[in-house]
């Protein structure tokens, strides 16, 4: 059980989501979307304590980006302001052909992680991130091609059986590793008994990250760091400090966080370690 | 054909931009960058058919060419 892994004082690896393709600077101008701001936003979240950081590409303009080079000048930038951060790409893109998705994976290094959606994700009145079986499975291997690993993204409780499934399809490296999402819409209630739940059904030995939008982001951190899991945290998610206080920064958000667990009395991941946790 | 409310616009209402960012002036408000693929109609994406604003304006403004048409008629 995940408490386990609190009792014993394992380290908790925070991940910085730092820019989403969604909402942008019109939501919060904090927000970085150039690479030379996803850059600086990187170096500062990983001195306040963050080990991975997942990122999308976009636009100067904001708008979505999947080409290879735009990642590729994110993670040129990523570089030249941190010492030794995790990059995790995402694959995700709504609507966008699947093609597309797989760009991310191609950057030189590729990344270390890449985010793998396990199920579909409805987006305002009309749009679906549609993730079936067949684009999992295509997303995955080539991750395994490239020695890429997954974070499986788990947005409601149905998309728990699917990391059972792919589990039965694939033969992925120990350890596990999904990201438990709570939110609004197609996301699982954001519930304690929810939370819980999920932990429960995970695959055996799995390690999960724990994800919560807009103002559940802080509680549901709490309770990640407390049930023996890892926090994701950053303006991607929630572009709010608190209610009606826009965030400063990621590394604010990261900042209160390590708090957090340090009152909790879980020590928080430096790059080495998250790698060690996370068979990187 | 990208939607006839999007314009890109360095400022408006107060807040301001380095690059010209999608605007809604149906709504009159910067749209999310994801939502700006709708307006740009890109992904075979179509606003006409997957915009629920510009399907909320477009109704509207049909509403009250038709009651301008109905008032004529009379």
């Amino acid at each position: 059980m995940s408490y386990e892994r609190f009792l014993a004082g394992e380290p908790v690896v925070v991940t910085a989501a730092l820019t989403g393709g969604i909402h942008g600077k019109e939501a919060n101008p904090n927000l970085p979307e150039t690479p030379e701001e996803i850059g600086r936003a990187a170096g500062e979240v990983e001195a306040a304590g963050a080990s991975v950081v997942h990122v999308h590409a976009r636009r100067d303009n904001g708008e979505r980006a999947f080409s290879t080079e735009r990642f590729q000048a994110i993670d040129d930038a990523i570089r030249r302001y941190t010492d030794d951060v995790v990059i995790q790409h995402t694959t995700g893109a709504t609507q966008a052909p699947t093609e597309k998705r797989h760009l991310s994976l191609r950057t030189d290094p590729p990344p270390e992680m890449a985010s793998l959606d396990m199920g579909p994700l409805n987006r305002y009145d009309r749009l679906t991130s549609e993730n079936t079986l067949a684009t999992i499975d295509a997303l995955y291997d080539e991750m395994a091609d490239r020695g890429i690993t997954p974070e499986l993204e788990v947005f409601n409780d149905g998309h728990l059986n699917e990391v059972h499934g792919l589990l039965e399809r694939r033969e992925l490296a120990d350890p596990v590793y999904a990201t438990l999402i709570f939110g609004p819409g197609t996301l699982t209630r954001p519930r304690p008994a929810n939370f819980l739940n999920a932990v429960d059904n995970l695959p055996e030995g799995a390690l999960f990250n724990t994800l919560g939008f807009g103002r559940h982001q802080l509680p549901f951190a709490t309770m990640g760091v407390l049930f023996g899991g890892n926090v994701r945290v950053g303006l991607e998610d929630n572009v709010y400090y608190r209610q009606g206080e826009p965030a400063e920064s990621n590394a604010q958000l990261v900042e209160r966080v390590v708090r957090v667990a340090d009152e909790l009395g879980r020590e928080v991941a430096d790059t080495a370690q998250a790698r060690d946790i996370l068979g990187l | 054909m990208s939607c006839p409310f999007l314009s890109y616009r360095e400022s408006a209402d107060g807040a301001s931009f380095d690059e010209a960012r999608a605007y809604c002036e149906a709504e009159e408000r910067f749209v999310q960058p994801m939502r700006a693929d709708i307006c740009n109609d890109r992904f075979d994406l179509d606003h006409a058919a997957d915009c629920e604003i510009y399907r909320e304006h477009a109704d509207a403004g049909e509403s009250e060419s038709d009651g301008e048409r109905e008032e004529g008629d009379a």
